[in-house]
């Protein structure tokens, strides 16, 4: 009885190794694609990098930051839809400064507030100066700025996105 | 031993007290039949490890047909689901095709006994079987009538299948584009054969030649940033499906009486969209695929490599079948040399061959200028002469046989 | 060490008794063709596991399903993986559980005392081919389409309920986007629910009764 016992419990160690190697093979084989699945879109390089135009540069009025609002259409996965972007032009004396509108910090929307002669932030009283600089609260750094060019007397800011 | 023994006394007992398939068990021959289950277990094995092993060896077995399946036949791709479409042949997945081809038996006052009548029975005889087979016998050997019939029954279904597959016709080729860059290459081709006649190769409208009943007509431009910013691709798509026929624009959607199925019109749609749209960026694939191929210095031009894509852009659209063109149509290298009522239209080594002549705004007996409505860009007419020049051969090597 | 914290966690829940009942039992010496119960059960999981993970990119409505599933084969990094698997698997469970039902039946094994496993199994092979029916309809192709048309309307020709069968399964007179996310409903939630619930009835009498023994000649 006892011989038996001895064969059984050794048959049992070689049982379970084998359902171990068998499953782990299958949760390799299995597993490392379906974290590659799930984690696809985060894998995508594909990005938009275009200049994209504005207009003319003197239809923008000088010394004020003024809105702009565009458009791009962009795939993700199987959905095409396009995504909107505000920047704000600022023209003076040194030339031409395109701000961007998202704030530093959490990404909120900052707008232009001509009695403050500031950008704020409705989110968290951040404030921001005429050439983007942080005035006031906790945004780390200043309104990004967009790389630009004029065209034919046309402004085109070049939009980059990874 | 003393087991086995025991085992064959029983055997005796019940062969001798019952004759078989008449009622049910009664206590004593459950009770037999425990006792027996209790002696073959005995006999028997440890699930775990004895039996489990199996398992694991034949799920294992199975996990690895699967990704063989799934790696190298993969999932056939299939068109988007088009209720207009005519020409589709309908089947179900393989394990539906048995009762499919069974109802072909079916007169249609008589339908109902295929569709419902002996699925049901089935399904209430597979339910009811162990109350109806009352035979405690096991072995298929004593169970002749219940093992007979169900083998005929699995014989049935298999030769119902094997005839629904053999009866089936063989499904018209449809392509599928895979990726956006799939459809826009695809979308550009269909484009070139159904809208460049009016619209022009690159959407850039103008005055309509040979067109028939559209002659003289003046189209605005559709590739410009106003329509490409104000039409979406739900209204594209609508447009091309159902036309503008106050306009002069038929419909080109299968389920008008057009051409194109909805997969062919969203690959028109993705193609306009991302050629003409600023907005959108042409996916690298796409736009290595959708430039004309450039000749290089001293390069010899083939009608494969260089000449086709050209002709496809430009020619097809009109010379294809079922359009005004003297009977020239330009879908394959051998039409493009020997067919028209003024063919040859082409000869290998000769410049004043009808295409070239016509290709350079001349007016001939074969017709007038081609394409009617714009010239070609003069280093496409240029490849063109260098490949009559060359002798107009079909592929890189040699020139042509004729 | 790994034996007293055995004895405790038993203490709580009971394990060991578990583990002897499920594993550790003696059945008759079986042949391979026994293995097909359990192969079922393995087909079943890779089928939950791959569904899972197709659902993270499928969108069950006619404007989106059939782009979703090219994005699958096409965009997501082994998607195409994924889905082979879950589409041969499919066909791969029919099969092999319609033909653990034909060795169940040539051995007699649903006779006393496995009625009700049988019946329990019958259940699991009409889900199974629900399962099928309602699962070739999501991808929103050609097949599909007709294939479910055809389908359904072989359940509208039910002699006097037909017409109202064929609106339930439909949703309406026509395949629609109703029809999609119904099938979806019924694909996802419902039959596996089913199918779940009825396995582990299954399981539970065919560890209570024993597997049934090959039997002999003269039984």
């Amino acid at each position: 009885m006892s011989e038996s016992d001895a064969v059984n419990a050794s048959r049992r160690k070689f049982v379970t190794a084998t359902a171990a190697a068998v499953g782990a093979v299958m949760g390799t084989v299995v597993g490392v694609p379906a974290l590659g699945y799930l984690a696809s879109p985060a894998l995508e390089a594909g990005g938009t990098d275009a200049w994209v135009p504005l207009g003319k540069l003197d239809s923008f009025p000088v010394a004020v930051p003024t809105p702009f609002s565009f458009t791009r259409s962009r795939v993700n996965g199987w959905d095409k839809s396009t995504r909107s972007y505000t920047v704000y032009v600022l023209r003076d004396e040194a030339g031409v400064k395109v701000l961007s509108s998202r704030c530093t910090h959490l990404s909120c929307q900052v707008t232009w507030q001509a009695d403050q002669n500031a950008f704020t932030c409705p989110c968290h009283d951040a404030k921001f100066g005429a050439q983007g600089e942080v005035l006031h609260g906790p945004p780390p750094k200043p309104l990004d700025t967009y790389e630009t060019k004029i065209e034919d007397g046309t402004l085109l800011i070049r939009v980059v996105e990874a | 031993m003393s087991e086995l023994e025991t085992d064959q006394t029983l055997q005796i007992n019940v062969t001798r007290k019952r004759s078989p398939g008449t009622t049910a068990m009664n206590e004593e021959e459950k009770r037999e039949y425990q006792e027996k289950y209790r002696l073959a277990k005995l006999h028997g094995e440890k699930f775990f490890p004895d039996t489990i092993y199996k398992d694991v060896l034949i799920s294992f077995a199975l996990f690895l047909l699967l990704i063989g399946l799934a790696t190298f036949i993969g999932v056939a791709p299939e068109p988007k689901a088009d209720p207009s479409d005519t020409s589709y042949i309908p089947r179900p997945e393989w394990y539906f095709l048995f009762l499919f081809e069974l109802l072909k038996f079916f007169p249609g006052s008589l339908e109902w006994v295929g569709t419902a009548v002996l699925p049901g029975l089935a399904v209430a005889l597979l339910f009811l079987l162990p109350f109806i087979d009352r035979n405690p016998k096991r072995h298929w050997k004593n169970r002749r009538f219940a093992a007979g019939l169900m083998s005929a029954i699995v014989i049935g279904m298999v030769a119902l299948t094997i005839r629904a597959v053999v009866t089936t016709p063989p499904q018209a080729e449809a392509t599928v584009a895979g990726t956006l860059a799939e459809q826009i290459v695809a979308g550009q081709d269909l484009y070139a054969v159904h809208c460049v006649e009016c619209h022009g190769a690159d959407g850039e409208g103008g005055k309509i030649q040979g067109v028939q009943g559209l002659e003289g007509v003046t189209l605005k431009p559709i590739n410009s940033q106003d329509e490409m910013y104000t039409r979406s691709d739900e209204t594209l798509y609508a447009v091309i499906e159902l036309g503008q026929q106050t306009l002069g624009m038929p419909p080109f959607g299968r389920a008008y009486s057009g051409e194109l199925s909805p997969g062919d019109i969203e690959s028109i749609v993705a193609f306009m969209r991302y050629t003409w749209d600023d907005r959108a960026e042409m996916p690298k694939a796409a736009e290595q695929a959708s430039t004309l191929p450039v000749l290089k210095p001293g390069e010899t031009p083939d009608y494969a490599t260089h000449i086709e894509p050209v002709v496809k852009r430009y020619c097809v659209s009109c010379h294809r079948p079922g359009k005004e063109n003297n009977n020239y149509l330009m879908r394959t290298y051998d039409e493009v040399m020997n067919s028209g009522d003024h063919k040859p239209n082409i000869v290998p080594g000769n410049l004043q061959s009808n295409l070239i002549r016509m290709l350079r705004r001349e007016e001939i007996e074969a017709g007038g200028p081609m394409p009617p409505s714009k010239p070609l860009k003069p280093e496409l007419i240029e490849m063109i002469e260098r490949w009559v020049i060359a002798g107009a051969p079909e592929k890189a090597s040699g020139p042509a046989t004729k | 060490m790994a034996s007293k914290w055995i004895s405790r966690l038993d203490e709580r829940t009971g394990i060991v008794g578990v583990y002897k009942t499920v594993f550790d039992r003696k059945i008759p010496k079986v042949n391979w063709w026994f293995t097909l119960g359990s192969a079922s059960l393995f087909l079943f999981s890779v089928q939950v596991v791959t569904g899972i993970l197709l659902s993270v990119y499928y969108v069950p409505s006619p404007d989106h399903a059939y782009d979703s599933v090219q994005y699958i084969m096409t965009g997501v990094q082994f998607g195409w993986l994924i889905r082979g698997i879950h589409h041969w698997a499919a066909s791969l469970m029919v099969l092999v559980v319609f033909l653990h039902m034909l060795r169940v039946f040539f051995y007699g094994a649903y006779k006393y005392p496995r009625e009700i496993t049988w019946v329990t199994g019958v259940v699991l092979l009409l889900a199974t081919l629900g399962m099928g029916f309602t699962g070739y309809l999501l991808p929103w192709n050609q097949k599909a389409y007709w294939a479910t048309t055809v389908g359904t309307s072989i359940a509208g020709t039910v002699p006097g309920i037909g017409d109202f069968i064929l609106r339930a399964l439909r949703g309406g007179t026509d395949l629609s986007a109703v029809t999609l996310t119904r099938f979806f409903a019924a694909h996802v939630w419902m039959l596996p629910l089913v199918i779940l619930t009825v396995i582990g009835i299954h399981l539970y009498l065919v560890i209570r009764n024993g597997i049934s023994a090959v039997p002999k000649d003269h039984e």
